[in-house]
């Protein structure tokens, strides 16, 4: 197992660090695909929809109704209170990553969200195909695969509604020498503070879909893949066949070929 | 003090309104305005020297509930004699001309005082039909609101529905009413005093702030005065506490509304709506709606008829679901419904991995020859 960690170069001549898998005769290879700062910002976002989705639904709907005198009380009052500073970990790790998307590495830019190249646009089609089984293996992608990208582009686009929404509904409560007040140019764009909190509750709920879509797709993924999807999100490394590191995003199989291809 | 008593203050004795009430008024409108009481004698000084300024009031598409909340007095007050400084030189509801000769006191009004006079606008304007939904004197009220509010030193748009259109512009808008902002563009010292009907306290207190500093209080995004739409209902409401500690009523009657608590799950819009109603109360501070156990409807708000509605619920209903559907009702049953086409899509993949030859451990070489790749098309 060696320490220092080769480069690999494919037909293009990119290099990729990886590393030689640790098992002997194995031809899977170690990609450190997601760095620290696309780690992070991802567990800051799943947290902190957990608790503002939480949070939220409580302020909207709120069940527990407390006795006693209303001064030695405050649960609503803390439940807004946690879900304003979930809403500033979102709102920064949600800029963070963007911001990332031009200065990360490889795996973390832009163009692997927004299929901009024609090969990743084939690979949107074929990565869709395998989902509806008509493909048995999913096109080799190392990073986030075309489908994946562009959904996670949607998923981005409803952070920044939430975002707008809620620091309209924030600015509505403001002091007026609060700096949150200049949010309030925001209200008329959103349509009325009322507009704001339906779509406030609508986008959540595409959140939420899309969280049980998310994981749902990593344990598959995971499986199909078997390269370690699931743990790479937390360690960054994804372990690879060698083959992918080269030709990536090329293997596929088509079920009817599947007796001409010596599997 | 006698000899140098000007007409205010004949007037003020005249209707029997002590000094002491005077000055108790100047505090009031301070408050109001949200000034220090130190300006309370710079207003009163104001007051006591200010010329009459000119006033047209018109009304369009309304119900005159504006006028009404304007005029309504019971006793002879201090707000009277300020209101009565005015010289209302056309206002179809209370002045004795009528027909051609009140068209023709508005006319010299127009023409005689250009950019002096203030013009109050009541009620919604129509576009539709080429403005034939409401005329007077011939003229619709597209064309007299673009000639007198053209030439008006400032304009102010009283209730929702010259403001924002209010109830005549509510879906699906037969007459295509607008309010003045939208139906005039670009007027300026344009003011919206919304709410159904505005406050009288709050039109007397732009009054005395016009007369005071001969200029108009800072605004919010939707030309609202600060001074009375500067908070929201909830953070000025009495029932807040309650808000804070989760103590809410639940049904009409039952307990919590008889104790008095928050009308949030009722369908209270104060969260979201703008006015002093909490501190300045109707009524000359009788009481206002959340005091006496119902919830705000947001009457002050831009589309309140479309937005705020239904009014007894925390938020709109789903468009094309029927009544009553909630977006939370709606978005839990389509999570449930992505669950379970997933869960589908699970099971038909293990199956189709468990019949199929094994795939995995071995990745086939590329399908298509590498050859094709061009320079840069990498992943
Ligand atoms: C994915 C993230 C988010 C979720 C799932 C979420 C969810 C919710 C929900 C369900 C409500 C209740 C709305 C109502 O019924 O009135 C709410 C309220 C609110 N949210 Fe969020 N939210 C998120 C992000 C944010 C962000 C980024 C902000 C920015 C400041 C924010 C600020 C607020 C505010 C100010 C309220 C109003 C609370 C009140 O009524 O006083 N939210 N949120
Ligand atoms: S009654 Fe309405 S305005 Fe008052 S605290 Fe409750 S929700 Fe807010
Ligand atoms: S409490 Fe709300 S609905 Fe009632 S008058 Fe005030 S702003 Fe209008």
């Amino acid at each position: 197992m060696s320490t220092s960690i080769p480069d690999a170069v494919s037909t293009s001549g990119r290099h990729y660090p990886i590393d030689p898998h640790p098992a002997e005769h194995s031809d899977l290879v170690r990609v450190y695909v997601w760095e620290w700062p696309v780690r992070l910002t991802h567990w800051a976002i799943v947290l902190s929809i957990a608790v503002l989705a939480v949070t939220g639904i409580t302020i909207g709907y709120p069940l527990l109704v407390v006795r006693g005198p209303a001064g030695e009380n405050f649960l609503i009052g803390t439940f807004k209170i946690v879900h304003s500073y979930a809403a500033i970990v979102f709102t920064l790790s949600v800029l963070s990553r963007i911001a990332w998307m031009f200065l990360g590495n490889h795996f973390a830019t832009w163009d692997k969200f927004i299929p901009v190249k024609s090969r990743r646009r084939r690979g949107l089609w074929r990565t869709l195909r395998f989902y509806l089984f008509q493909l048995r293996k999913p096109p080799g992608f190392i990073g986030h695969n075309p489908l994946a990208g562009l959904t996670y582009t949607l998923v981005f686009g409803l952070y920044l509604v939430m975002i707008t929404t809620g620091f309209s509904l924030y600015s509505m409560s403001a002091g007026v020498s609060s700096p949150m007040r200049v949010f309030r140019f925001l209200v008329p764009l959103v349509g009325g503070l009322q507009t704001a909190r339906f779509i406030h509750h609508g986008v959540m709920w595409l959140l939420i879909g899309f969280a049980v879509h998310h994981v749902y797709s990593a344990v598959l993924m995971s499986q199909v893949e078997a390269n370690a999807t699931m743990e790479s999100i937390f360690s960054g490394y994804k372990f690879v066949h060698k083959d992918d590191v080269i030709y990536s995003g090329y293997r596929y199989i088509d079920p009817k070929d599947i007796h001409d291809q010596h599997l | 003090m006698k000899k140098s008593e000007s007409r205010f203050d004949v007037e003020l004795r005249r209707r029997g309104v002590s000094r002491r009430e005077f000055v108790a008024f100047c505090g009031v409108m301070a408050s109001t305005l949200a000034l220090p009481r130190s300006l309370e004698a710079k207003i009163a000084a104001a007051l006591q020297k200010s010329e009459k300024p000119v006033l047209v009031w018109l009304e369009f598409q309304d119900c005159a509930g504006n006028t009404e909340s304007f005029l309504r007095a019971t006793k002879p007050t201090a707000a009277e004699v300020v209101l009565d400084t005015l010289s209302v030189d056309y206002h179809e509801t209370i002045m004795a001309a009528a027909g051609h000769q009140a068209v023709e006191a508005l006319e010299r009004t127009v023409k005689d005082r250009k950019g002096e006079y203030i013009v109050i606008v009541e009620g919604s304007i129509p576009t539709g039909a080429n403005g034939a939904y409401c005329t007077i004197g011939g003229r619709s009220a597209l064309q007299i609101a673009r000639e007198v509010c053209g030439g008006a030193a400032a304009t102010i748009a009283v209730g929702t529905c010259a403001a924002y259109g209010g109830l005549p512009a509510a879906s699906p808008n037969p007459t295509g009413a607008l309010g003045v902002a939208d139906a005039v563009p670009g007027l300026k010292n344009l003011i919206n005093l919304p709410a159904c009907p505005a406050n009288a306290e709050n039109i007397t207190a732009l009054v005395v702030y016009y007369l005071t500093f001969k200029s108009f209080p800072p605004l919010d995004q939707y030309k609202r005065p600060l001074f009375a739409y500067g908070k929201s209902i909830h953070d000025n409401c009495e029932r807040r506490a309650h808000f804070d500690a989760s103590q809410y009523v639940e049904a009409w009657g039952d307990e919590p509304h008889r104790t008095g608590y928050c009308l949030y799950k009722m369908g209270c819009k104060g969260p979201v709506t703008f006015q002093n109603c909490p501190q300045i109360r109707w009524n000359e501070g009788t009481n206002w709606p959340i005091g006496c156990g119902h919830p705000c409807i947001g009457c002050a708000e831009p589309d309140f008829w479309d937005k705020m509605t239904p009014f007894y619920q925390h938020l709109p209903n789903v468009p094309g679901f029927g009544r009553a559907a909630s977006i939370d009702k709606v978005g839990l049953l389509a999570t449930a419904g992505v669950a379970a086409v997933f869960a589908t899509h699970g099971v038909i993949s293990l199956i189709h991995r468990s019949t199929g030859p094994k795939g995995g451990e071995t990745p086939p070489p590329p399908v298509e020859p590498v050859e094709k790749v061009g320079k840069g098309d990498r992943p």
